[in-house]
Order: structure tokens, then sequence, then C-alpha cells
């Protein structure tokens, strides 16, 4: 019979074709039907009738036109839309009928339908399309590879001089900028500020094809010799810093001691180097005194043109420039071409991989609403069982009875869809706020826009095919004549839906124990994050950067001039507890030095962390002292060569003698400009490890000496411990350090804590805040699909309960029986879960710290919340059954 | 009830109404028979060779022609009529061919069986 199903495909392809073109077949088929009933009226006149007369004949002979046409569109439309209209108002009648069955599918499909597209927002906005700018997708930069360390060896920051022999001599690439990340100090009225800028060269703005929100972008002409000094701002620091005040345009700012206008305003998404703002730099040859290789370089592949075809241009570039400039360039090296949506998503790796462990929860969310749903129409097409069966014989065809149960579906599914949309809509702001704002591009901007609602109409459509599909074959199915016949709803009987329903349950409850298992794990990771102690005690402490105009602060002993004041004058404060001054924010350990003992030789080279310290570090980060002192007031004053260790340096290099009154050598101070060459400090104290890598990573070892040091110029992290919310220190210590030198600019101003939460937790906080968010609905969506399947089996055995009870079965009986039954579905999905658990627990392997991925206590105690939660859920229908009264049951037939 | 209807009309008019997909077969014969033709000319031939027994809906012969070219047994192509009038020209494809052929045989067996089934009703 191939022959049939080809002559139905091709019918199907009619279909599909007229249904693609539209009305206009219409036409041809009226003008050839008008001509036909001319023809034969002009018969009927020339045979001796009256025109009248032949027009009726011809129209009589011809049939019913009207009839024609409606076969004619059976033909030629995929649906009728008739039928369709008709099949909607009544599965919209239908779904009125059974609200609570509509409010439930609708509520659980909005969940996961709101839940996916919220997450695929943050996907697609931060990974797939973080960048606005044109032709991103062909924007390259060039690395200039060393062969000889690892993937990561090497460098992207280039000179004047080779960005400009590479703008000039490559023939792969269609444009070329370059960008140097600088801090300007911006001085108004009160005191001064450090902003973030970006040197732009010029065609920059040409380049990323966005012109200004508000204002201009720099032109070429702002580049020439003597033009005015103009920049361009942010959007985000213009709402931020100025409130988004339209009346800052054109007035000049003084960044970095220079009076610069202010020429617009870039759009939100502009977020080029993640400056604040961007001054334009015309590069220039420098003859021998060229800058250091800072400049980041970003190309435009001409179209056509492939990332190994530009690699092979630019390597002829660069062996060019490694003759000319020998410094700079590796002895093997090779160029690599990168494009920079590669880059983001190299850089954001970790994030990424938690988003799409997120995606995954999400989708297995989704499947749980979708099943529920499955469930719910499932029970209710066996409860509709004789209906469709009435239908069948009333001449409704399969196809028609698949369509009816189909269109509800989609009715629901849509519903879902515009509530999904509403639960995406409010779970973004929330996501947004929990987002770590360093891990993702700052050009990415999550909202929900054209893709994701697109996506969430697929979904919504998806689903009706995942939820709908079964139970519209199962009503389609059936022999028209047995539920008919069947008018008894006796002993088990009547529903055969039931192995599939059960088969539902248990993939729900089995879906939801994975995910709740994934939560568990990063909830258990984050806390053995959070617990981990960094050695310390960051509460009541505020902390900020300073920036210091380097003109006027060259050497420490100038820099020490400002300090010591400013801590004075911090620790007058009311509510200040203690001050100090450092060169690295607690809990890391500043720069890495080459280091000895003085008598301890050794065949390798010794390496250590050292920073500057004032002599109140130790007391307000209450580190601990193991052995020893800390720097006394005089000592610091003095610039006195001591200094103090942790725990690690003397493990590691004093063999776990008392290191006191040795002497250590910092190699890096011989090289310091100002250090006066005496890199040998006398050990005074012994203190307990920092944490100096960062959470999990091992601890090196770490030397703390005077900041009065020469050389020591750059302890330029102030702390403060308050006795009260260091979060309201920040105007105080703002005014003091104005009070002290009003050119000082305060950076990243904030509290210790917030700092450490921010940088080192926000990672994971953001997953497992999540992940749990996710598992707390997927319980939910399991107790609904528990209890609706439960309370409907039990609603069809009202009857044999009934019987039981008449013949003396007990009310706990009925209840064991009941609740034994739902639980058997439960403990057959737990098991299913845990295996697929086993497996699928190695996706987040990588995220967990502290916690193996097959941790007992996390297994054993989701098991437990979930078989609760589902004994619960199967407890309320025993209940109601056993509380059946015989007679009530066996009169309700 | 319409099925009522229908009996008093073929009693009227003595003529008995085309059966359920004879209509597609006589099409494509007539196709293949006097080559190219218009809707009105196809009806013409059928009404001329049915010699009054059959009662045919003309306009339903539209609707075939578009389940025939759906199927790609006929092709149709816009022309200029005898009387210099813009007409659509149906004519049988290939598969056409091959499709009246099998359709014919098995047209001739069925009414070879009706027949026989019925002269054996007589015969007893």
């Amino acid at each position: 019979m191939s022959s049939r199903r080809e002559s139905r495909l091709r019918a199907f392809a009619a279909k599909l074709r007229g249904f693609l073109r539209g009305p206009q077949r219409d036409d041809e088929f009226d003008e050839e039907m008008r001509e036909h009933l001319r023809l034969l009226g002009e018969r009927f006149v020339a045979q001796g009738m009256s025109r009248e007369e032949a027009a009726a004949a011809a129209r009589r002979q011809f049939g019913n036109t009207t009839l024609l046409q409606e076969d004619r569109r059976e033909l030629q439309t995929l649906l009728s839309i008739e039928a369709s209209w008709h099949d909607l108002r009544y599965a919209l009648r239908t779904l009125w009928r059974s609200r609570g069955f509509a409010a439930v599918s609708i509520a659980t499909l909005g969940l996961g339908i709101g839940a996916a597209t919220a997450i695929f927002s943050v996907i697609v906005n931060v990974l797939l399309e973080p960048f606005p700018y044109k032709e991103v997708e062909r924007m390259v930069f060039p690395r200039i590879h060393n062969v000889q360390q690892g993937p990561e060896g090497g460098r992207q920051g280039y000179t004047a001089t080779e960005v400009l022999e590479f703008a000039e001599g490559s023939r792969s690439l269609d444009g070329m900028i370059a960008a140097f990340g600088d801090v300007v100090l911006y001085k108004h009225g009160e005191g001064t500020e450090r902003l973030d800028a970006a040197l732009v060269t010029p065609g920059t703005f040409e380049f990323f094809g966005m012109p200004a929100l508000h204002g201009r972008v720099v032109q070429p002409s702002d580049y020439e010799p003597g033009a005015p000094p103009v920049f361009v701002m942010r959007h985000k620091t213009w709402m931020a810093r100025f409130n988004g005040d339209l009346s800052i345009l054109n007035k000049p700012f003084v960044l970095d001691g220079t009076a610069r206008t202010l020429l617009g305003i870039m759009p939100p998404r502009f977020g080029w180097y993640a400056a604040d703002v961007f001054i334009p730099e015309k590069l220039r040859r420098e003859a021998n005194a060229d800058s250091p290789p800072y400049w980041f370089l970003l190309g435009r592949l001409k179209p056509g043109v492939s990332t190994q075809q530009a690699e092979a241009d630019l390597t002829v570039i660069a062996r060019r420039l490694a003759k000319s400039h020998p410094q700079y360039y590796p002895a093997h090296f090779t160029v690599q071409v990168k494009t920079l949506l590669d880059s983001v998503v190299g850089r954001y790796k970790p994030f990424k991989a938690m988003l799409y462990t997120v995606l995954a929860a999400v989708g297995l969310l989704l499947l749980i609403a979708c099943s529920n749903v499955a469930n719910l129409m499932l029970a209710r097409a066996t409860a509709r069982e004789k209906e469709f069966a009435l239908r069948a014989v009333l001449g409704a065809g399969r196809t028609r009875l698949v369509r009816l149960v189909m269109v509800e579906s989609l009715a629901l599914a849509m519903a879902g869809a515009m509530l999904g949309i509403l639960v995406a809509w409010g779970g973004l702001k929330s996501l947004v706020a929990a987002m770590p704002p360093n891990l993702i591009p700052s050009e990415s901007v999550i909202a929900l826009n054209a893709p994701v609602l697109t996506f969430a109409l697929c979904v919504a459509i998806l689903t009706t095919l995942i939820f709908g599909l079964a139970p519209a074959l199962q009503a389609s199915r059936r022999d028209v004549n047995d539920p008919l016949r069947d008018s008894s709803k006796g002993v088990g009987g009547g529903f055969r839906g039931r192995g599939l329903r059960d088969a539902l349950v248990v993939m729900e409850v089995a879906l939801s124990l994975t995910l709740l298992i994934g939560a568990g794990l990063l909830m258990r990771s984050f806390v053995a994050q959070r617990q981990l102690d960094l050695g310390v005690r960051a509460d009541h402490v505020f902390r900020t950067a300073l920036v210091l105009p380097g003109d006027r602060y060259k050497t420490a002993e100038q820099a020490t001039g400002f300090l010591r004041p400013l801590l004075a004058r911090l620790k007058a404060l009311p509510g200040v507890v203690d001050a100090a001054a450092a060169s690295a924010i607690p809990p890391y350990g500043g720069a890495e030095s080459k280091t000895e003992i003085a008598g301890k030789t050794h065949p390798e080279e010794w390496q250590t962390l050292f920073q500057y310290v004032s002599e109140e570090y130790f007391r307000v980060l209450r580190i601990e002292f193991k052995e020893g002192r800390a720097f006394s007031e005089a000592e610091v004053d003095d610039a006195r060569r001591v200094a103090v260790v942790n725990e690690t340096f003397v493990r590691k290099y004093s063999a776990n003698e008392s290191p006191i009154g040795r002497r250590v050598r910092l190699g890096k101070l011989e090289t310091a400009a100002d250090a006066g060459r005496d890199a040998w400090f006398e050990i005074v104290g012994v203190v307990a490890d920092l944490r100096n890598r960062g959470p999990h990573v091992t601890i090196e070892p770490e030397v703390w000496v005077p900041y009065t040091i020469p050389g020591g110029s750059e302890a330029n992290v102030l702390m403060v411990r308050t006795a009260q919310d260091p979060g309201t220190m920040m105007d105080a210590v703002r005014q003091e350090v104005w009070a002290t030198d009003s050119g000082v600019a305060l950076a990243i101003p904030g509290t210790l804590e917030d700092y450490i939460s921010e940088a080192l937790y926000a990672g994971p906080r953001f997953g497992f805040l999540v992940m749990t968010i996710f598992g707390c609905i997927g319980l939910i969506l399991v107790t609904v699909g528990v209890y609706s399947v439960l309370a409907y089996s039990t609603t069809q055995r009202t009857h044999e309960i009934g019987i039981r009870m008449a013949l003396g079965a007990e009310g706990s009986a009925v209840l064991e029986m009941v609740v034994s039954a739902g639980l058997r579905l439960v403990m057959a999905g737990i098991a299913v879960g845990m295996a697929v658990s086993l497996v699928l627990v190695r996706v987040i392997e990588a995220q967990l710290a502290g916690v193996t991925a097959y941790d007992p206590a996390t297994l054993a105690a989701t098991t437990v919340l979930l078989t609760m939660t589902a004994g619960i859920a199967c407890w309320i229908p025993a209940r109601r059954a056993a509380r059946v009264d015989p007679m009530v049951a066996l009169r309700h037939e | 009830m319409v099925k009522a209807e229908k009996k008093r009309k073929e009693l009227d008019t003595g003529k008995s109404e085309v059966l359920q997909g004879t209509l597609d077969l006589m099409i494509l014969k007539t196709l293949h028979a006097l080559g190219p033709l218009h809707g009105f000319g196809i009806a013409r031939r059928i009404e001329q060779v049915s010699r009054d027994v059959l009662q045919l809906n003309e306009g339903t012969v539209y609707t075939s022609l578009l389940r025939l070219q759906q199927q790609g047994w006929i092709a149709a192509e816009w022309g200029t009529s005898e009387n210099n009038r813009k007409a659509k020209f149906y004519s049988i494809t290939k598969r056409g061919q091959k499709q009246l052929e099998v359709e014919a045989e098995n047209w001739e067996r069925i009414s070879g069986v009706i027949g026989r089934v019925l002269r054996l009703e007589s015969e007893r």
C-alpha cells in the first residue's frame, strides 16, 4: 500500500503549498467556474432559452458553487479555519468547565516555561550575543604566543610602533583599532575621583558602528594636532555618577590635569574596554623610547578571510618586528588570531559552565512540568473516555479527535507561556540582582527581547507536543464500543492510561531528585567555601584603594608623608577603632619575589609573596600571632628592616625551626628604583596563614614589611576597623582623604566583607541560589504531580474502596493501601533518580569545592526530603479514601 | 433525507449519479484520448459519451481536476480557447498515464466481478 501512502503524502504537500501560497489560487478557480457557467449559459441560449432561464439552467447543471469552494479549500488547506475556530472555542469551554485542572496546568507550565525563558535570556544575552557591535563575528585580535610556555603563555598588548606596523601592513584585516586601559583622576570642586579610561585610536567609534546616544562621538578632526581635548562617556557611568544629567554635555572636565570637553554619552550597551570614559589618542612612532606593550589591538577580518589566513598575514609582520624589537619577542613564537566572541566565552568559562548547568536544570524542570500536565490530561482523558467514544460513534475521525485534544493542549500551553513570560520577567529582575557583576561582559544587557520571547513561544509549542500528544493519541485509539458498554466503574477497571501515568510519576520523581541533589551539592560546596577560615576577620572593616597622583607621589617617603597623617586623622574619627594601610586587599598576598634566608642553602629557587603594611595591619584584620610580635610604631617610622612571615613560610623554608631573629632577603626590592639595594630583613614575628591566593588554592609563603621602606610606595589600600556598620564610614573617610590631599581619589570603596563576598563567593552563590530555587520549584511540582495522580486514582476507585469497607476493611488498611501504592512509585522514582544523578553529577563536579560529587550526606538528605514531601502528597488522598462512607460509595453509581 | 431527495431526482430524470471516484478515471481517460482540454470541454465530452445516462454536476469536474493535479497525474496551463478567451488547459502526464492503466484495469476487474455477482443473483 505504499502508493496509497505516497498519494496521501502528495495531498498533504498540496495542502502545505496551498497554505504557503495563500489565497491567490482562489481567484483562478473562481475564474474557471465563471467561464464554465458563461459557456453553459451561451449554449442554452443557443438552444432557444431566455437569458434568465439559461443562467438558471447553467447553475443547475453546474451544481452548488459554495459547496465546490469548500471542497477545494478542503483539498488545499492544512487546517480548515472554521473547524479550528470551533475546536478552540470548544476547548476553552471545556477548560473553563474544569477550572481547577486548567489552573493547576497553567501554573505548572507557567513555572516551567518562565524558568526556562529566564535562563535562556541570560544565556543569549551573556554568552551568545554579548556584544551590540557591527559585524562582531569578524572582530579578531592577535596574540604573540610563546611556544615554550603553556597555551596561555604570551601577550596581547603591543607597543605603539607595533600597532602602527600591524595596522598599515596587514592585508587580511579591514580595519584595526587599538585601546589602552588607564586610570584617570577626575578633579572636581570637592575632591578627586578615579575613572577608568580607555585611550582609543582614530576610527574606533566607526569601527564599532555605534553612534552616541546624546551628543556625538569622537570624529577624525578631534585627533588633529592642536584640536581641543575631548572625551566621550559611557552610559552606565553617566547614570551612576551624574544621575543622567544632560547639562554636563559640552562641559569641560579636569581629567589628569587636562580640561577635556564631554562630547557625548554612548548608548547603554556600549562598554568597550569596560571603561568609564573614552579619550582619543593618536599613536605615534617613538624614535627610541617606545611605550611599553600595553595597547590591545582589535581588527576586523575582511569578508571571506579566515583566522588562519590572518595568522599567516600577521606572522610576516611580527617576524619583521621581532628583528627590530627583540626585547618584546620570545625566541620561539607564533601569532594567534582569536575572535572577540571566543575570548569572551573563554574568559567567562567557569560562569558559562554554571549557566549551562542551570539551563540543564531548567530543562529538567520543564520536563517535570510537562509530565505533570500530561498526567493530568491523561487522567482527564480517561474520565472523558465516554465522551470521545460518543464522538467517534457520531463520526468524528481519528485526526479530528487528536486535533480536539491538541487544541486544548495548545490553549493550555499558550496560557502557560503568557504566565511564563510574566514569571521570566520577574525572575530576571532577581537573577540580574544576584548575578556576579564581574563575571559577565560589560556590554551584556539581560532583558526579555525578541529572540527570548520567540524562544518562550517555541517552548510552549514544544511542550504542547510533549504533554499533549500522549493523551491525544490515547483518546483516539480506543475501540469505539468498549467504553460505551463499560458503564460500571468496577474494581480497578476502566482506566488503561494507568501504566503511562505511573511511568510519568516515576520519571518526575527521578528528575526532581536529580535537581535536588545538584542543588544540595552546590549548596554544600558554597557553605564549605564560606566556612573556610580566610585567616582575617573581615567584619566591621571599611576598605578602599587610594589613587595617588603619580607626579607628586614617586617615592615611599612622599607616600608616607601622605599616609601617616591620614591614618592619624582616621583613627581620631568617632566610631573608628583602628586604621591601617597595606599594598594588597586581604586576604590576597601582594607581589611575588625571590627570597632566601641567611645561613640556609638550597638548590631550588625560593619564591614568596610579600607586601608593605603599616604597623596596625595585623590588629585591624585580627591576624593571630603564633610567635614574636608585630612591628612597633618606631620601627615603621624609622623604616627599619624588619619582617613578619606566615606559618607556611616557616614550614617550607625554615624546616619548622623558629625563624625569629633570622634574616630574610626579598630579591624584588633590589631592583626597585629607590630601594637602596638593602633587601635583608630581620624576622620579628610569625602569623597564622591567610588564604593569600583565594579559597581552596594552596597557601603561599608570605612576608610583610613596613610600608615606609623605600620602594614601598604601593601601600595604597586603606583599611578602617569601625565600631558600627563600616558601610556608613564612606563619607567620613573620603572627607579625611581629601582634607589630607584633595588630589587623591578613592577607588572601589566599600566594606571588606562585601568585597570578599563578591570577589570570592558571588559565582558559587549564584549557582547554588538558582539551583535551590529550581530544586524547590521541582519539589512543589512533584508534590502536585504525585498528589493529583493518587487523588485521581482513588476517586476512580471510590466504588472499590466502598466495597472493601462494606466487607469489613478498616480505614487504616485503606490508608495503607493508597499510601503504599503512591510510595511504591516514589521509591521507584528515587531509585531511577539516584542512578541518573550518579552519572550527571560529573557535569557539576568541576564547580564543587570542599565536597565530593558523591557526598553521602547530600544524597541522604535530598532523598529524605523528597520521600517526606511525596509522603504528604500520598497521605492527603489516602486519608480522604479512608473516610469513604461505604453506603455513599456504593450508592454513587 | 438527502438520500431520499436524490432518489426522487434520479427517478425524475432517469439518470444515475456519477459513482464516487469514477469521475477521476473518466477525466483521465478523456484527456488521454483527446489531448489537452479545458474544463468545459471535458464536461461536454463526458456528457456526450454518457449519452445522458449520467447525471453530472459539472462543477465537480473542477475539484476532480484539482485532485488529479495534486497527485501529479495531470498538468495545467493557461492558454487561449477556440473563441479567444483565457482558459486553463489540462493534459495528462506520464505518471497519469500509468495511473490510468492501473485504474482502468482495476475497473475492468471490479466491474467484471460485480457483473458476475449480479448474474449469479438473477440465475437463482
